[in-house]
């Protein structure tokens, strides 16, 4: 058994809505372990919580009760964080910068000595199929293109977990092949991959374990193996559909 | 453990080089027109008038352009990283607020070089221009006087910039750009603000007028110093150490607590 690189206990978060100064549950207990070499995939509605459990999980944001440890140490900890790659969902990047530029600041933030930053910048550029583009300015940029650029600048510092927020957001076939490529590079070299996602058929391709967040609650957490064996379902969707049905009619029953 | 300079230089270089792509620079074209139409408009006066009055509204200009610059970069500092969502890069990454505070302060203090020293060498060649006589006669000294009085118009503005930084931590643009100018301001006329807190009867009208004027750096002495120094006057040196010390030490704490709120602040 691989030891746990992230753990996570009786998370919740709440914020207060700017409407009406309600104060609204987010994450609501919600706990789980990733195992080092791992590929975790999180499900769930939009609005479900996944994104705010990652950023708690990097330190972006702070639990309102509950723990997070990544790599042994409390989330956001300056020295953990320097082992860990993160792509925000929707990345927003320094449109003055051209690619190259923003991946070589993006390495100086992790202390990388210039020569071997140029080495890095270079061999992430053409992983990504951005050699083209590296002098262009990403004002000037596609979705698609951003989004590659994104999982580079997470890979900059060749990290032991990368946590990736909907890795496949605005790509098109080519760059979704592309990405499941590297993902799957990523996993044979040995790193833990926690990623959100909507795209059941990557999600079955690609992870080892998947849980499923509503509400802010984690409704499941179960590996794809026993998952695909259980045969009430046709395919992951349908195990995903089924889970948040039950969940959502549970919760109207209560009400 | 990683390198703290470099990620404070390579945040300095991400700020600085967004300013100037921003057209930034512009800020000089402006002054450079303002200066040029000063100087054909007073080529009708004697050659001393036009070089005293052209270097006075020439350093006034240079303080009020680099002033409008300071503000408005400042106050967008911190509120753009937050509006674009840039920070979710910055700050999953290894670094911590005082680096992030320090390198976007350093790098528009250097966008700020640039565009103020390059109105001074500007003025300096303006003055010389219209007035042949200081290239002959005392071309060097002249140069110095200059220099020195730009160096006291950036001492300012290095203290324009970390209040604009200090208020972009927490709270918008617009609100930045409000308390930054009117603090400004208020420098200002610190001494005057004591003469009408020593009009008032009320003694709570006085003690908060004698508090504001402790609270905020002199400014005015320093826009009188950069003037005799300009036009020659022996200067009060140790008042001038007294107040180099005081603005450094304001800039240090705005920026220190500027750093703590970046720290503590969650990213939704």
């Amino acid at each position: 058994m691989s030891a746990a690189v992230i753990q996570v206990e009786g998370l919740t978060k709440e914020v207060v809505s700017s409407f009406r100064r309600k104060r609204v549950r987010i994450l609501d207990q919600f706990s789980l372990t990733v195992n080092a070499g791992e590929t975790f995939g999180l499900l769930g509605l939009n609005g479900a919580g996944k994104t705010t459990a990652v950023k708690l999980m990097i330190g972006l944001s702070r639990p309102t009760s509950g723990s997070v440890t990544v790599l042994g140490r409390p989330a956001g900890d300056r020295q953990s964080l320097a082992r860990i790659g993160f792509l925000p969902e929707n990345p927003y990047f320094y449109s003055h910068l051209t690619a190259y530029e923003f991946l070589d600041f993006v390495g100086s933030l992790f202390g990388i000595k210039h020569s071997e930053r140029t080495k890095r910048v270079n061999e992430l550029l053409n992983l990504l199929s951005l050699a083209e583009a590296a002098k262009k300015p990403m004002r000037s940029f596609s979705k698609g293109m951003l989004q590659r650029i994104g999982i580079a600048q997470s890979l900059i510092n060749d990290p032991e977990i990368l946590f990736w927020d909907e890795p496949m957001s605005g790509l098109d076939p080519i760059g979704r092949s592309d990405v499941r490529r590297i993902l799957q590079e990523l996993k044979k070299a040995g790193k833990t991959i926690f990623f959100n996602s909507h795209l059941m058929p990557d999600v079955n391709e690609l992870c080892d374990r998947i849980g499923i967040v509503h509400r802010g609650r984690l409704l499941v957490d179960d590996t794809i193996i026993k998952i695909s064996k259980n045969g009430n379902y046709r395919d992951l969707e349908d195990f995903f559909l089924a889970h948040v049905t039950d969940a959502e009619n549970l919760s109207k029953t209560a009400s | 453990m990683l390198d703290s300079p470099t990620v404070v230089l390579s945040l300095s270089i991400n700020t600085f080089r967004e300013l100037v792509r921003d057209r930034m620079l512009y800020a000089f074209v402006v002054f450079a027109v303002l200066v040029t139409a000063l100087g054909i408009l007073l080529g009708s006066l004697s050659a001393g008038q036009t070089m005293r009055t052209l270097s006075d509204i020439g350093l006034a200009g240079t303080a009020l352009i680099g002033g409008i610059v300071a503000v408005f970069s400042g106050a967008n500092l911190v509120y753009k990283e937050l509006e674009k969502k840039t920070v979710y890069i910055i700050f999953s990454k290894p670094v911590t607020g005082w680096q992030f505070i320090l390198g976007k302060y350093l790098g528009t203090s250097l966008c700020l070089a640039l565009v103020v020293f390059a109105m001074g060498a500007f003025l300096a060649g303006a003055l010389a221009l219209f007035n042949a006589t200081v290239l002959t006669e005392r071309a060097a000294g002249f140069l110095w006087l200059i220099s020195r009085s730009i160096l006291l118009v950036y001492l300012e503005l290095l203290f324009v910039t970390a209040m604009a930084t200090f208020f972009s931590t927490f709270t918008t643009p617009v609100m930045s750009v409000l308390f930054t100018s009117s603090l400004w301001l208020i420098g200002h006329f610190g001494q005057s603000l004591r003469d009408i807190g020593r009009l008032s009867e009320n003694p709570a009208v006085t003690q908060f007028f004698n508090m504001l004027y402790w609270m905020l750096p002199d400014l005015a002495s320093l826009t009188r110093f950069r003037g005799d120094l300009l036009h020659g006057q022996e200067l009060n040196m140790q008042l001038i150490w007294y107040l180099l010390c005081y603005v450094v030490a304001y800039i240090v704490l705005l920026l220190t607590v500027a750093a703590i709120i970046t720290e503590n602040r969650e990213f939704q």
